[in-house]
């Protein structure tokens, strides 16, 4: 009886006395079952909401925004209103010598019409982009083979293209891999270097898999653009608050092309961070709401198992008395009433975890079906959990442990 | 073997309760003697103070050479367990473990290994003449049967003293003379010392001395 933790008979004599009153251990023991797969459940769920709804915006920097030409609102300097501008490189240079806080500014060129992409006798109308190589840092694309738009592409204005996949398979239906082939845009040929895709869904104007993306340098010599930016886009440096330097880079770029400071319409600036802000929100409540109804749930299963001590206690006072009178120690009877409730939760509580990850993996495995997801609980959670409950488990059995010492071998025998 | 010096006991309360007023007792190793005495003449008390399942308030109390007196309920159970083999009226057996656990119970609280205790349960059923029923639970086995069950857990430990309350007090005269002759088997063949507390007078007859208490005093020493 030294350790009683490790002794077969002590878990033997549990398991007889669990066994006993089938129906009620049973009981007790989904009570805690429910209480852990909830828990888990719930905070499994959450996990995998955030998980699916942050897949949206992978691939996506999180702290960008970006600043698009639009009519002015206010007549200045002898400028009736409603005049339209443009951004140009010029914009986005300044951009990049006055705000140390951004980490890239990247101008955006985009086709005002559509592009026909064309293979032989297949040919597709997309969207093409002239993208400069630091795209990445604002949308990083899904790449499926070949590579980006490097410097190299960008100062040599080079005939290459990166074809969307959607583009890439309505062209090249028989080739799985079209990198090193033509492609004509436009009837221009141009190498194709990679296929890409979007990572999330979050995406700048139009999804990448129906776009198709050249050098910015060579784009603006096939469409004509001198130095006209149709959007420039930015992303800050750790720490750094768009909302904050926002304004200060549209005073910049207004002072430059003669429009009011406080025009509103003139142009439209667009921070990211701050839908992200939003969702993270969402996403902690999210999670503590789940927090909230698991621990509540498993309290009820813990009183529960208190509850069902104390009854089963009283019921065996006599029972209690008689291993007194023979023999047994109030430390014994201790033991073996707080085993009970922590052999009742261990296994109760086990089977509770392994049905929430069994039920989180297959909700895992539908709901991420066309890319596979880390979904599945985490052991960290699935250990935390469980201690949780073994030694509330456990300290739920203390009270009536607690009734059952002070039985007197004398009084229970009395009561017959 | 028992040696009890005017020990008294009350039981608190509104009106306090003189349940032992001065009990003076001797019984001497190897005795099979019988308590006797009315429902409320204290005798169930002095049951208790002897199986030390209750404490005395004054007054001596000697077991086999030690004093019993203000116990902690460790040591009181460890006493218990290795000089007291307990019989009682209802049996008291633990209705979901079958015979052979439960004469084994008692060297479980020893800390016996499994199969010692197996084995040393296994032959105080063969004593009792039930190694046929080791694997039956009580609910299985007729009142005398439990009874032959109750008194190997009994002896299991090999104690100083068998307590015995009203051992047949829940079995028809057939059986309750069965179970006698046991304890006097037991008595004559290894000389346990043995300690029956009942009111039937049949029962008192068959032991060498009839010990009666009335109003919580010893009134014979037959």
């Amino acid at each position: 009886m030294k350790t009683p933790l490790f002794d077969i008979d002590n878990w033997k004599e549990i398991g007889a006395t669990l066994a006993r009153n089938k129906t009620r251990t049973f009981l007790t023991g989904f009570g805690i079952f429910w209480g852990v797969a909830m828990l888990a459940l719930l905070l499994g769920g959450a996990r995998l909401t955030t998980e699916l709804l942050s897949r949206n915006f992978e691939g996506f920097s999180s702290n960008s925004g970006a600043i698009i030409a639009g009519t002015t609102g206010i007549p200045y300097k002898g400028h009736a209103k409603g005049r339209s501008w443009s951004l140009d490189l010029t914009d986005v240079e300044r951009l990049r010598q006055s705000f140390p806080e951004l980490r890239a500014v990247v101008p955006i060129f985009q086709s005002w019409d559509n592009v026909s992409c064309t293979n032989g006798s297949y040919s597709y109308s997309g969207s093409a982009l002239g993208a400069v190589p630091e795209y990445v840092e604002i949308c990083t694309p899904l790449m499926y083979s070949g590579r980006f738009i490097n410097a190299a592409d960008e100062s040599q204005e080079r005939k290459v293209a990166v074809l969307g996949k959607k583009i890439a398979n309505e062209i090249f239906p028989d080739t799985p891999d079209p990198v090193g082939l033509q492609v004509e845009l436009n009837g221009i040929p141009y190498s194709i270097v990679g296929v890409a895709g979007n990572l999330g869904e979050a995406s700048i104007n139009g999804k990448m898999d129906e776009k198709v993306l050249i050098p910015s340098t060579t784009f603006r010599k096939a469409f004509a653009r001198a130095d006209r930016v149709d959007f420039i886009t930015f992303v800050g440096r750790d720490g750094v608050r768009l909302r904050d330097i926002l304004p200060r880079m549209r005073s910049l770029i207004f002072r430059r092309h003669g429009i009011h400071p406080d025009d509103e319409s003139a142009a439209w600036t667009i921070d990211i961070s701050e839908q992200f802000e939003k969702i993270d929100m969402v996403f902690s409540g999210l999670n503590l709401l789940a927090l909230f109804i698991g621990v509540s749930t498993l309290l009820a299963g813990i009183i529960g198992v208190g509850n069902i001590m104390w009854v089963i206690v009283k019921e065996r006072t006599q029972e209690i008395g008689v291993r007194r009178a023979i023999g047994a120690k109030p430390r014994d009877i201790v033991t073996q009433v707080l085993c009970e409730g922590m052999a009742l939760t261990v296994v109760a509580g086990t089977a509770g975890i392994c049905f929430a990850a069994l039920v989180l993996g297959v909700a895992g495995l539908v709901l991420s079906a066309e890319r596979p997801t880390d979904v599945q609980m985490s052991i960290g959670l699935a250990m935390g959990i469980m201690t949780t409950f073994v030694v509330l488990g456990t300290l739920a059995g203390l009270i009536p442990a607690a009734k059952a010492m002070k039985i007197k071998p004398v009084e229970a025998l009395n009561s017959k | 073997m028992i040696r009890l010096h005017d020990v008294n006991k009350t039981y608190p309360g509104a009106v306090p309760l003189h349940v032992l007023k001065g009990i003076n007792l001797e019984i001497r190793k190897g005795e099979l003697v019988s308590i006797m005495g009315a429902s409320g003449s204290g005798k169930s008390t002095l049951l208790n103070i002897l199986g030390i399942l209750d404490n005395y308030d004054s007054g001596e109390y000697f077991l086999n050479g030690t004093l019993i007196k203000d116990l902690g309920e460790n040591r009181a159970a460890e006493f218990r367990n290795r000089m007291i083999g307990f019989v009682f009226q209802s049996f008291n057996l633990i209705n979901y473990k079958n015979a052979l656990e439960n004469v084994a119970l008692p060297l479980f609280y020893q800390g016996v290994s499994r199969k010692k205790r197996n084995t040393l349960a296994m032959e105080q059923l063969e004593r009792m003449g039930l190694a046929d029923r080791a694997t039956h639970l009580p609910g299985e086995l007729s009142g005398g049967q439990k009874q032959r069950v109750a008194i190997a857990r009994a002896l299991v430990t090999n104690p100083d003293i068998i307590l015995a309350d009203e051992p047949t007090g829940a079995l028809d005269s057939r059986t309750s003379a069965d179970v006698m002759d046991i304890f006097k088997t037991l008595n004559r063949d290894t000389g346990m010392t043995t300690v029956i507390v009942t009111h039937d007078p049949n029962v008192g007859a068959q032991t060498d001395r009839i010990i009666r208490i009335s109003d919580g005093k010893i009134i014979t020493e037959a």
